[in-house]
């Protein structure tokens, strides 16, 4: 069982928890989405996951080991990697540093991170052609790929997406799906918050929904698509 | 003035090596500077009392202690590097972690409160006195006829260069390089890929520290050892890294060299009053024309 996460209570003042006892598992291989209205708490869920907030109460476990007295510079090491919400490209430094960078947990090992460019640069051969170029001047596309790309310089086993189509064009967005469902094809596995409900679900293999800070639903995708137009009224 | 002298080319030779000597101590100081506050966003305003440690440790360590001046330009180096460690680490850090978006505020209050603070601890613990050297190296480079450049300027201009293209392989190469580099252009991310930004926040003002050390160490000649020393090339530093643009350390770096260049001709030509207001007034043209900096450039999409 590869992410586990027990009655976690977590938010930024002890006063105020954003999430009131979330109980979630992300298995092996698969895609796990977390659905859920604005301010369900989503976003804090992956934050407390990888260490940024300390929850209350609760425990996550990932391949058997405790995450929660981890920080966040210790969870590539324990083989979780997390995309952020918006740009986190690092716009002055050359396509190939950002890659770099994705490996700074190999840093000294010149080896290991040449080839893990090398793979990734298979991966993404668009990425090769444009190595040298400053990361800023790619398109928006562009630059999404290349943070996805740089989550898997390490090889890490399980990926934290938070909101990987938000702000993108349509066309982008699909190229983006894309890639994700290549990820699971390479045997990761994801925990995906989206807001692009329609999307995320079409890959997904199981379900969460997030309200008010706690789980409320929960279910393979097939569930899901029927019930999807009812859950999304309700939000509104 | 005769006029004349414009074009004597002895003459606007012997100003280019005074003006480069000037620009050694401003850019060193600059790119401290400018290292501190592209990485971290403090404006430290410490940064002259750092300048002023630096002089102060030259002097104990050649003088008092009577070792050979290079130990006392490394020493200079080290112990202020330790300092601003220690600085980042007592200080800065606690309002970091206190976080809310106000600590960067914060910060820049405290670097005004640690200049206060060390200012009146020289004064206290050394007194008013100005304690120099006059001469590091004796002797003098004879070009041709007119053009006399003492070794000690030769060295001074000859140790900033190495230092500043040390700096430049460091950041641009290192491991500890690039982690600053991304910290300093998204810290959220370089977070997420296993990069501890507290320690990259801490070393980066031990190095801005160590810098503006070296630069006290290497002008003792020039600059004496005495309290307010940091005044004048804080100031300096500030207008070289406003004009190179906030947080670009090379763009610091020539803007520090162009300042003292400018400052030098300026007090040759017109007369000494004259170098402060001319770095002012280029100051106020750049931020009323280039903003962003002599040496801005667009890489970021909007």
């Amino acid at each position: 069982m590869a992410l586990e996460v027990k009655g976690i209570v977590a938010g930024y003042t002890k006063e105020v928890p954003i999430l009131n006892g979330v109980d979630l598992t992300a298995e092996d291989g698969l895609v796990t989405v977390i659905l859920g209205p604005n301010g369900a708490g989503k976003s804090t869920l992956l934050k407390t996951i990888y260490g940024y907030l300390r929850p209350v109460q609760g425990t996550v476990r990932h391949n058997g080991t405790e995450l929660v007295r981890l920080k966040p510079k210790d969870m590539l090491h324990e083989g979780i990697a997390y995309l952020i919400q918006g740009h986190s490209i690092f716009p002055r430094m050359s396509v190939e540093e950002n890659l770099e960078l994705g490996a700074w947990i190999f840093r000294g090992q010149k080896p290991r991170i040449d080839e893990a460019l090398e793979r990734v640069y298979k991966d993404f051969p668009r990425l090769k052609e444009k190595r040298r170029l400053a990361a800023g001047v790619l398109s928006g596309g562009e630059q999404r790929m290349l943070e996805i790309a740089r989550l898997t310089m390490t090889r890490p086993r399980t990926l934290l997406l938070d909101e990987p189509s938000v702000g993108l064009m349509p066309r982008l967005v699909d190229e983006v799906y894309e890639q994700i469902a290549h990820l699971k094809e390479e045997g990761y596995t994801l925990l995906i918050v989206d807001q692009n409900v329609k999307k995320s679900i079409q890959i997904a293999d199981y379900v969460y929904v997030l309200e008010l800070g706690r789980n409320t639903r929960q279910g393979p995708k097939a569930e899901f698509e029927q019930r999807l137009e009812s859950i999304i009224r309700e939000w509104l | 003035m005769d006029p004349a002298l414009l074009l004597e080319p002895t003459i606007l030779a012997q100003i280019l090596i005074q003006g480069l000597v000037r620009g050694a101590m401003y850019a060193l100081m600059a790119s401290g500077l400018s290292l501190i506050f592209g990485i971290m966003g403090v404006k430290n305003f410490s940064h002259g009392e750092m300048f002023m440690i630096g002089v102060y440790v030259m002097f104990f360590v050649t003088v008092v202690i009577g070792a050979p001046f290079p130990l006392g330009i490394a020493a200079a180096a080290v112990v202020l590097f330790f300092v601003g460690i220690v600085i980042e680490r007592a200080l800065i850090e606690p309002l970091r972690r206190r976080a809310g978006r106000d600590w960067l505020l914060d910060a820049f209050v405290l670097t005004i409160g640690i200049m206060v603070v060390l200012q009146n601890l020289a004064l206290i613990v050394f007194g008013s006195r100005r304690r120099g050297i006059t001469e590091l190296i004796d002797g003098h480079l004879s070009i041709g006829e007119n053009i006399v450049v003492s070794y000690e300027r030769l060295m001074i201009v000859g140790v900033a260069a190495v230092v500043g293209v040390a700096l430049f392989i460091f950041v641009r190469y290192s491991y500890a390089g690039k982690a600053m580099r991304a910290t300093s252009q998204d810290p959220e991310a370089a977070q997420t890929l296993g990069i501890d930004i507290s320690r990259v926040y801490t070393y980066a003002f031990g190095i801005g520290a160590a810098l503006a050390g070296l630069a006290g160490a290497l002008l003792i000649s020039i600059f004496p050892a005495y309290p307010t020393v940091g005044f004048h090339p804080i100031i300096k530093s500030i207008a070289a890294v406003i004009l190179g643009g906030l947080g670009n350390v090379q763009g610091a770096v020539a803007a520090g060299l162009l300042l003292g260049l400018i400052e030098g001709y300026t007090a040759f030509f017109m007369s000494a009053g004259w170098q402060s207001v001319m770095t002012a007034v280029l100051v106020i043209l750049i931020l009323i024309f280039k903003p962003a900096g002599l040496f801005s450039r667009r890489v970021e999409r909007p």
